[in-house]
C-alpha cells in the first residue's frame, strides 16, 4: 500500500496535507474564539467570559496533555464554540437585530449549539481523563440534559447580573423563555447530532483528534 | 416511623381524592384534572411495587405524595395566589423529589450497566444538571400553556427566576447530599435494597413473554 504523500519539513513534518488543513482550519476557528473571549475580558461581561473560559479550557485540554498542536478540536465544532462569542459581540448584530425579527433567534439557536457542542466536548473529555464511563444513549441524554441545565443556570446567572450589576441582558420573561427554547431545541438535536457524527466521522478522522476513545472501548467492563 | 410516614401518605391521597369530589360536587372543574393526575401519579410507586418488585424507599414515596398533596391543595384553595412563596415552596419540593429520582436512576444505572461507571462526584454533577435540566422544561411548559391558553402560571420574569433558583437549590442540596450519603452507605446496599435487579428481571421476562407472542404470531 503506498503511503500518502507527507510533509517532510519544520513543525508540520510527517503530517498529511488534509491533516494540516484541518488543524490550520481549527486554529484559526480558535484564534477568532480566543480573541472574542479576551474582547468580553475587556468589556467585563461576565458571563460572555465564563462561557469563552469554559470553551477555550476544553479546547486547550487535549491539545496540552497530549503536547500535540494537532490534537485540536474539529474545526466545525470550533467553529461552533466561538459562534454565539462573535455573534455577541459583533456591533453588526445589533443592527441586524432590530432589522430582522429572527435575528435574535438565531444567536440563541447558535448558543444553544455552542452549549450543547461544550456539554459534547465534556462527556469526551470526562472519559478520557477521568473514571467516567458512558454508553452511547447515557452520552446523549447527558448532553441534553446538560445542555437545558447549563441553559437554565445561564438564564439564572444573567438575572443575578442583572439585579446585582445593573446589566441588561435578560429584558423580559418572553425573552428567557423563547432563549431557552431554543436552547432546548437545539440541545436535543445536538444530542443526537453527535451520536450520529460520531459513527460517520472516519477512523482516521477520529484517531487524528484523540477522540476515538469514546464509545470506542466497548470491551471495557467494571472491575 | 415507617408506619407514620406510609399513613401520612394515605392521608394526603384521601386529601387529593377529596378535591377532585369537591371539584365534583360543585361543579368547579378547574382543580379535578390536576388532583386526579396527582392521584394517580402518586399510587405509581404501589403500581410498581406489585408488578416490577421495585422498592422505592418510604422517604422517597412519602415526599412524592407530600410534593403532589401541597401542589393540589394549593391549587384548590387559592394558596398560589394567596399565601406568598407557595409557588417557590411547591417548586422546591417538587425540584427536589425530581433530583431525588434522578439519583435512583442514575445510582442505579451505574450499578447495572455494564458499560456505565459514574463516580460519586459526577453522580453529583449529573444531578444537578438534571435537575436543572427538568426545571427549565417545566417553566417552558408553563410558558407554553401561558402562550396557547391565555392561563397565568408564570407571572413576571423575577417570578421565573426565583422558582429556577429554588429548583437549582434543590438540585445542588440533593446531589450533595446523595454524594455524601452514597460515602457513608454502601452503594451496592443502597441499590439492593431498591430491588432493582428484581424488577429487571421481570421487565426481561415481560420483553421475552411479548417476543414470544409476537414470533407466535
Amino acid at each position: 500500500m503506498g503511503e500518502e504523500e507527507r510533509v517532510r519539513a519544520g513543525l508540520l513534518s510527517g503530517r498529511r496535507p488534509d491533516q494540516i488543513l484541518e488543524a490550520q482550519l481549527s486554529w484559526i476557528a480558535s484564534l477568532v474564539l480566543f480573541f472574542s473571549t479576551v474582547y468580553v475580558v475587556l468589556k467585563v461581561d461576565v458571563m460572555w467570559v465564563v462561557f469563552g473560559v469554559a470553551a477555550i479550557c476544553l479546547y486547550v485540554l487535549p491539545i496540552v496533555t497530549m503536547r500535540s498542536l494537532f490534537r485540536v478540536l474539529p474545526w466545525e465544532m470550533t467553529v461552533l464554540l466561538a459562534a454565539p462569542l462573535l455573534l455577541h459581540i459583533s456591533s453588526g448584530a445589533r443592527s441586524m437585530n432590530d432589522r430582522f425579527a429572527w435575528w435574535n433567534d438565531l444567536t440563541s439557536l447558535a448558543f444553544a449549539l455552542a452549549l450543547a457542542t461544550i456539554g459534547f466536548l465534556l462527556t469526551v473529555e470526562l472519559v478520557m481523563y477521568t473514571s467516567v464511563r458512558m454508553n452511547k444513549p447515557f452520552a446523549v441524554l447527558f448532553v441534553i440534559m446538560f445542555t437545558l441545565g447549563a441553559s437554565g443556570f445561564w438564564e439564572i446567572g444573567e438575572y443575578i447580573n442583572d439585579e446585582v450589576f445593573g446589566s441588561s441582558y435578560v429584558k423580559s420573561n418572553y425573552d428567557a423563555m423563547t432563549t431557552l427554547l431554543w436552547t432546548s431545541i437545539g440541545g436535543i438535536l445536538m444530542g443526537l447530532f453527535y451520536a450520529l457524527y460520531l459513527k460517520v466521522m472516519p477512523k482516521k478522522r477520529l484517531s487524528t483528534f484523540g477522540l476515538i476513545h469514546l464509545y470506542e472501548v466497548q470491551k471495557w467492563r467494571k472491575g | 416511623m415507617e408506619e407514620r410516614l406510609k399513613l401520612a401518605s394515605r392521608a394526603m391521597q384521601a386529601g387529593m381524592l377529596g378535591v377532585a369530589l369537591a371539584g365534583l360536587v360543585t361543579s368547579n372543574f378547574m382543580w379535578m384534572p390536576a388532583a386526579m393526575i396527582s392521584l394517580f401519579i402518586s399510587a405509581i410507586p404501589a403500581i410498581l411495587r406489585r408488578d416490577l418488585g421495585l422498592v422505592l424507599p418510604v422517604e422517597l414515596n412519602f415526599w412524592i405524595v407530600l410534593a403532589l398533596f401541597l401542589h393540589v391543595i394549593g391549587g384548590f384553595s387559592g394558596f398560589y395566589d394567596n399565601v406568598p412563596g407557595w409557588d417557590h415552596l411547591t417548586h422546591a419540593m417538587s425540584s427536589s423529589l425530581v433530583a431525588a429520582l434522578g439519583f435512583v436512576f442514575v445510582v442505579s444505572v451505574d450499578k447495572y450497566v455494564e458499560s456505565i461507571s459514574l463516580p460519586r462526584s459526577f453522580l453529583a454533577f449529573f444531578i444537578i444538571m438534571f435537575t436543572m435540566a427538568i426545571g427549565v422544561i417545566w417553566e417552558l411548559m408553563e410558558f407554553a400553556n401561558d402562550q396557547l391558553t391565555g392561563s397565568r402560571l408564570q407571572y413576571d420574569l423575577d417570578d421565573t427566576m426565583v422558582d429556577m433558583m429554588f429548583d437549582s437549590l434543590a438540585g445542588f442540596i440533593v446531589g450533595i447530599a446523595g454524594a455524601h450519603y452514597l460515602t457513608h452507605t454502601a452503594q451496592e446496599h443502597f441499590v439492593k435494597s431498591l430491588k432493582v435487579d428484581r424488577a429487571r428481571k421481570k421487565i426481561r421476562g415481560i420483553m421475552k413473554k411479548r417476543a414470544r407472542s409476537k414470533g407466535g404470531k
